[in-house]
């Protein structure tokens, strides 16, 4: 109780608080659109009305209509199951791939230890731009090109990461008091291990999801993200931006979405951060 | 990273090993650009074709056969690769299929605006980031709390929505800029910032955060008993050491600011490596893809190797013998 | 060096209407576009959008730029006849297999090799042997033979079979004249980035990523029938840039940093002409943008639901509203209205009925339980329909939004359809030349002639595949009377062969129409004389002049 009270009081100097209620709230928001969109509105996504087209913000259409009559607000609601997907989706796999990297390399050592970081090395000195590029041109755009395309991008800086917190975890001696007693080494890797070692990666991958919704729009500015009709928010961005001088709306408001949704994760994820780097003291 | 002074002659052979493993760094990351563009479904012959007609179709066996001969597509493939690897170990990066232009002229002529934006941005990022934590961090929590959702709204930016903004406010509303400026000091204004502004978010988290935990050292402490004042303590101590992290992660930038770049270049019609590789990739051009890819894993070792560097001079600890 | 050169139109008398036809044009004349004093030389400004990898090439992005640096044997004036270019006349044999051309005398390409029969000859041997310019082959195969030298300023082109669209085909920019030392003597790269020529321009530069420099041509002796002008270009530098981003594109030119801009998106076109005396709006010929259907896999095998499919939707209106009213709908899927022998009678083919499609549905027996989308389905399999469309260049984001529209309707009718863009590496992949992997394909081809079909609608033969015919639609009748409109030496008949085979297409509804293709451009008010070619809509700057 004193570690939570300790870490509690570490975040209130550090973020406003009610800045960290309002970053929840979103993002509470954020997720309700995304599970239940039929809550936040009740007309369809794709309803297209070309006698609206482009009409500006007003109580009937809070975000105006797009250039084909649909109401912008209905559709960024309904692209945020796709737009979150993508988050978390590539998250989930960068870190996947990361954790088998960097665990492999930090537990076995020696040569797979040289081997698996010249090839971070290497990863890491390819724009992660081309890998988006070279797997779109395989498989096309899609939301599983973009959630692959992400994940693979941001692959390196997790697996580098994850080897060096397993490597912490692994010279520190309570695993090698777990050894002693004679667990198998998967019970080890899996109990002992793994967790140790991830706990502090848990902020990292929360920040992750903000960043890859932001990286996939920008797939969608060069034609590689998901396609229409889809109201996947960097599609909507990217749809809206030649008429970012005639009707603002468009590119403003979705563009407003990923930003705030982005922030707010980040801010929820350095508070997660401060109270566990807290709680670790 | 270790303290002590390696001897004269190990450190010589850390050197070369080190020199050893990035040119291996470079030869891996070109190989294996080379062998996942050849192994990509469709072919390089149709490809060309396509390019060459402005179509997308497939074409007649014998003309796919012509354009195979005429380029060596119709050798063995490790044959292709040897004879590959042979002209990198010579300085020659093949000759690009759609511009006949040796991949060295295509690329050279791109690098240096490239450079210039993502350098640009880099240093751009560092001041503004340096100069929000410096005047926001510990100075109570509204202005601490302003800094810290600058950082955090900032960091959160997609490219592409900060240029277009940028170029609506400050190249079309109040015309400040040019909209096409190309590579032209007042048209890399813009693109430069387009780069920044997200990076320094990023770079101003981590200042920040180095700075909250220098600034409860003992030493800082000292200094203040001493009686520093707080703008000293803040540049002369806290800052030596909070930008540790940021040096780190700035040599992680520079890759994603190549990335970055494509975007800033395509919005503002400027040259650079960035649309070079877009087109080469949807052009199967790859010898060019894989020339733009060891260019720029020589660019980010460089880079890194730097980030030691900076490392050693700003960290008194690595310095003292 | 320029001498001053008097303020009058030279040329052809009747060309101060210079853009009449398909294009609408507001163009600056007289005194009162008050038009301010003239500046000798300057340089202007292009925006374009597409960088070509070479200048010279077969794809319309290269000819509109080589066209700067080259010039033809014939011009298209905008009635649709032919004019003189390097060709002072020709004369057609009586049985219509040989073309003889007298060469204007003393021209000279900007290497000083001069351009004689034998250079024209070498330029034919070149685009049809080898496989630089596969698009100036396809004009013209099967019906090219060979060119032949007579003497120095006679060159004669023989055919295999009559084909009178031969002249029309060859004003298009894929067959500008090369100096054949310089293809013969440099390299491929050379040859790539700066092409000798005889025209208004040489290549200085080419700074890639950003722009090619080109510089007046100050010896220019070969100017078409159809300028404006007599004499070398009157500006001493073109600036071509390439802008990618429309946004960008646009506001250069309100901000005065081009002079012409190309491709002005629709939303800004009303915009455009209340800020510039110059709009041009050209119609581009060829096969507008329409879907192809594919005929030999899939839904669309069946007639009926093809015509369905035709008639499920508003394309009329979902275009005029897509387009902000600039762009035309077209509901002739095989011709745009500025191509000879367009068949109006097809312009509104297949009105929007959707009474119409659910019972032509029916009767294709479409008629199964709906699946839980309200998709119609036959022996258990839905009714879906695969767009694929190249996005971005071919079909712009306007474009997009159209399909986005039409999607919609068709859902009504109980269509399932999935739009699926493709990215540009995979459309030069050339992997969706399969019938199984796509319905229909909205897409277009620049032709200035009616043989055009031709190109697209050649059956497919195992000896002799037609990767462009989209469709997969092998219809032998169709192909005999396009090859004798092609063939018939009688424009009457021609004509009227032409039509039918338009007819054929859009009642088989082996494509269904959907916009034209457009050339939408804007000059600041500081550029005069500019105009577009009438072939395919290439930008001619060589007339322009500044004021201040």
């Amino acid at each position: 109780m004193t570690v939570l009270a300790r870490s509690s009081s570490v975040a209130l100097g550090r973020l406003p608080r009610p800045g960290t209620v309002l970053a929840g709230g979103f993002v509470a928001l954020v997720v309700l659109a995304a599970v239940a969109p039929g809550l936040l509105t009740s007309d369809t996504p794709t309803q297209i009305d070309l006698t609206n087209a482009l009409a500006p913000p007003s109580w009937e259409h809070p975000f105006g209509t797009d250039e084909a009559g649909r109401d912008l607000l209905t559709r960024v609601i309904h692209g945020t199951g796709l737009s979150l997907g993508i988050g978390l989706g590539a998250t989930g796999v960068s870190m996947a791939l990361a954790i088998v990297l960097g665990a492999a390399a930090a537990l076995a050592g020696g040569v797979v230890d040289t081997l698996i970081t010249r090839l971070l090395e290497v990863t890491f000195a390819f724009p992660s731009l081309l890998a988006a590029l070279l797997i779109v041109a395989v498989f096309g755009p899609s939301v599983t090109t973009s959630i692959v395309a992400v994940g693979v991008g941001s692959m390196p800086g997790y697996a580098r990461m994850v080897r060096g917190q397993v490597l912490a975890v692994k010279e520190s001696g309570y695993i090698e008091a777990a050894h002693a007693l004679g667990h198998r080494p998967w019970r080890v890797f899996r109990q002992h291990l793994l967790p140790n070692a991830m706990r502090p990666l848990v902020a990292v991958v929360t920040l992750g999801v903000g960043q890859s919704i932001v990286w996939a729009s920008s797939l969608a500015f060069l034609g590689l993200g998901v396609p229409p009709p889809s109201p996947e928010w960097g599609a909507l961005l990217d749809a809206g931006r030649g008429y970012i001088t005639t009707s603002w709306w468009l590119a403003i408001m979705p563009g407003l979405v990923i930003v705030l949704f982005a922030v707010a994760v980040t801010s929820l994820g350095r508070t997660l951060q401060q109270r566990l780097e807290g709680a670790a003291r | 990273m270790s303290t002590a002074a390696p001897a004269p002659a190990a450190r010589l052979r850390r050197i070369a090993g080190k020199l050893l493993s990035a040119v291996l760094v470079l030869l891996v990351a070109a190989s294996i650009t080379f062998f996942v563009q050849l192994l990509l479904p469709g072919d390089r012959a149709t490809v060309i074709l396509n390019i060459r007609n402005g179509r997308d179709q497939q074409w007649p066996a014998e003309e796919i056969a012509a354009i195979n001969h005429q380029f060596g597509f119709d050798r063995p493939l490790i044959v292709q690769y040897l004879d590959y690897l042979a002209g990198l170990l010579r300085g020659d990066l093949g000759t690009s299929y759609t511009e006949f232009r040796p991949v060295t002229a295509v690329i050279g002529a791109q690098l240096l605006p490239t450079v210039v934006l993502t350098v640009g941005a880099l240093v751009v990022a560092w001041l503004i980031a340096v100069t929000v934590t410096l005047l926001t961090v510990r100075r109570g929590r509204i202005l601490g709390g302003i800094g810290a959702a600058f950082e955090a709204f900032t960091a959160s930016l997609p490219h592409y929505w900060v240029g277009m903004l940028l170029l609506v406010a400050f190249a079309v509303q109040i015309p400040i800029f040019p909209v096409i400026g190309g590579d032209t000091p007042a048209g890399t204004v813009l693109p430069v910032l387009t780069l920044a502004v997200p990076l320094s978010g990023f770079l101003g988290q981590v200042l920040r955060e180095e700075f909250h935990k220098v600034l409860d050292q003992p030493f800082i402490t000292t200094a203040r008993t001493r009686g520093m004042s707080d703008a000293a303590v803040r540049l002369r101590h806290a800052l030596r050491h909070a930008v540790l992290p940021g040096i780190t992660l700035s040599g992680w930038a520079l890759g994603a600011l190549v990335s970055g770049s494509v975007i800033a270049e395509s919005i503002y019609g400027r040259p650079g490596i960035g649309q070079v590789l877009v087109t080469a990739v949807n052009n199967r051009d790859v010898p060019t893809v894989a020339g733009i890819v060891l260019v720029v894993a020589a660019v980010y070792i460089v880079a890194n190797v730097l980030v030691d560097l900076a490392y050693t001079l700003v960290d008194p600890r690595l310095r003292i013998s | 060096m320029t001498r001053p050169r008097p303020f009058r139109r030279a040329g052809v008398a009747g060309l101060g209407l210079a853009l009449a036809g398909s294009v609408l044009a507001a163009c600056a004349g007289g005194p009162s576009a008050g038009s301010g004093t003239r500046i000798e030389g300057g340089t202007l400004t292009y925006a374009h959008v597409q960088e070509p990898p070479c200048i010279f090439g077969g794809w319309i992005q290269q000819a509109y730029i080589s066209r700067q640096v080259l010039d033809n044997l014939v011009t298209l004036d905008t009635d649709g006849s032919i004019k003189p270019w390097l060709a002072t006349s020709w004369e057609v044999s009586p049985d219509g297999l040989t073309y003889t051309f007298t060469l204007k005398e003393g021209v000279k390409f900007t290497d000083g090799t001069p351009l004689d029969a034998e250079a024209v000859a070498f330029n034919f041997d070149q685009w049809m042997t080898t496989q630089l310019n596969g698009t100036a082959k396809v004009s013209l195969d099967p019906y090219y033979r060979a060119a032949e030298v007579i003497d120095p300023t006679h060159v004669a082109i023989r055919l295999n079979a009559p084909y009178p669209q031969f002249l029309t085909l060859i004003t298009q920019g894929y067959f500008g004249i090369q100096s054949p030392t310089a293809l013969r003597t440099r390299s491929q790269a050379e040859n790539c980035e700066k092409p000798i020529g005889s025209g208004a321009f040489v290549v200085e530069e080419w700074r890639k990523g950003q722009e090619v420099v080109f510089k007046k041509n100050p010896n220019y002796t070969s100017w078409p029938a159809t300028a404006k002008h007599e004499g070398p270009a009157y500006i001493d530098e073109l600036r071509w840039k390439f802008v990618p981003d429309p946004l960008s594109r646009y506001a250069s030119l309100t901000t005065g940093q081009s002079d012409v801009v190309y491709e002005i998106p629709t939303v800004h076109w009303k915009d455009a002409q209340e800020k510039f005396e110059t709009t041009i709006r050209y119609i581009t010929p060829g096969k507008p943008i329409s879907f192809y259907i594919n005929t030999a896999a899939g839904v669309f095998t069946d007639k009926l639901v093809r015509q369905a499919f035709a008639h499920g939707a508003d394309r009329k209106g979902a275009v005029e509203a897509g387009f902000h009213g600039v762009i035309p709908y077209e509901g002739n899927p095989a011709m745009s209205r500025s191509t000879p022998d367009y068949n109006a009678d097809l312009a509104d083919a297949y009105p929007f009925d959707q009474a119409k499609a659910n019972a032509l549905l029916d009767q294709a027996g479409w008629t199964g339980p709906r699946t839980p989308e309200g998709i119609r389905t036959k022996d258990g399999r839905p009714l879906t329909v695969r767009i694929i469309y190249g996005a971005g260049s071919f079909i712009t984001a306007e474009g997009a939004t159209v399909l986005q529209a039409l999607q919609e309707q068709w859902k009504q009718v109980g269509f399932g359809v999935e739009l699926i863009p493709l990215t540009r590496a995979e459309l030069n992949s050339g992997r969706f030349s399969d019938p199984t992997t796509y319905d229909a394909w909205p897409s277009y081809w620049t032709s200035p002639s009616p043989a055009i079909l031709w190109i697209v609608w050649r059956p497919t033969t195992p000896e002799k595949p037609n990767g462009n015919n989209r469709s997969f639609y092998n219809n032998p009748e169709l192909a005999r009377i396009i090859d004798e409109a092609n063939t018939s030496t009688d424009p009457e008949r021609a004509s009227q062969l032409y039509r039918q085979a338009q007819q054929i297409i859009s009642d088989n509804a082996a494509g269904i129409g959907l916009y034209t293709q457009n050339t939408l451009v804007a000059a600041a008010n500081r550029v005069k004389d500019f105009w577009l070619e009438h072939s395919q809509g290439e930008p001619v700057f060589s007339d322009v002049y500044l004021v201040q």
